[in-house]
């Protein structure tokens, strides 16, 4: 099993919940392969520094997993033939070093999520305080 | 007579920082090697050592393949202040 990260971009002029598929098909793909989901970084809607297929702005998604060598080929050509998602990269992770920075990163990405999470909770546990 | 140094020692930034992997999605952390133009600063300017410097300009490739940060800033789509672009 190596450690792997991979970030795609999709298209800006699907609505949320499209984009929300589209991620999650993405996820479904590396669970079929058999790769082990370790964290997953939501970057947003950014403003591209260059234009892409005429986009101007991009969701980015980073998934960081564990897989092994052949799971690759799979998921880029599911990257590849999805005409919705305009950029993607596959970083390996290799050296000890680098898997130690792996480490940090899949925590940080989700620690994250959780504080959003957390903020959430917070805001819900709020309202209902203001309703009771 | 011993000969002076005519410029101040430089240090590597990363070096001190004791950074194994440089992250290309961090862009504040790869502004500090990217001239105004989005060019990548040589070694002799920013006091990187070699080892950095390779890792610094594989991320700085990364990001631009991602389109994080621009290829070039050309004439043609002249911005005000272009590290504002990219936040």
């Amino acid at each position: 099993m190596n450690c792997y990260e991979t970030l795609f971009v999709v298209k800006p002029t699907l609505t949320e919940e499209e984009i929300a598929s589209q991620i999650t098909k993405v996820k479904d793909v590396l669970t079929k392969e058999g790769a082990e989901l370790v964290a997953t970084q939501d970057m947003g809607m950014r403003k591209l520094a260059y234009p892409v297929e005429k986009n101007n702005r991009g969701y980015y998604t980073v998934l960081y997993f564990k897989a092994a060598g052949a799971v690759i080929q799979e998921l880029e050509r599911n990257l590849r033939n999805n005409e919705d998602i305009i950029k993607f990269l596959t970083v390996k992770y290799t050296k000890q070093r680098e898997v130690a920075q792996f480490d940090k990163l899949a925590a940080a990405a989700n620690r994250g999520v959780s504080q959003s999470a957390k903020v959430e909770e917070a805001a819900k546990v709020q309202e209902e305080a203001k309703e009771a | 007579m011993q000969e002076r140094r005519k410029f101040k020692k430089r240090f590597c930034k990363y070096c001190e920082a004791k950074i194994d992997l440089i992250d290309y999605k961090d862009i504040a952390q790869l502004k500090f090697s990217l001239s105004e133009r989005f060019k990548i600063m040589p070694r002799r300017l920013t006091g990187n050592c070699k080892h950095h410097q390779e890792m610094v300009t594989i991320a700085i490739k990364r990001a631009r393949q991602t389109a994080l940060i621009p290829y070039i800033v050309d004439r043609k789509n002249v911005v005000e202040s272009p590290l504002d672009m990219i936040k």
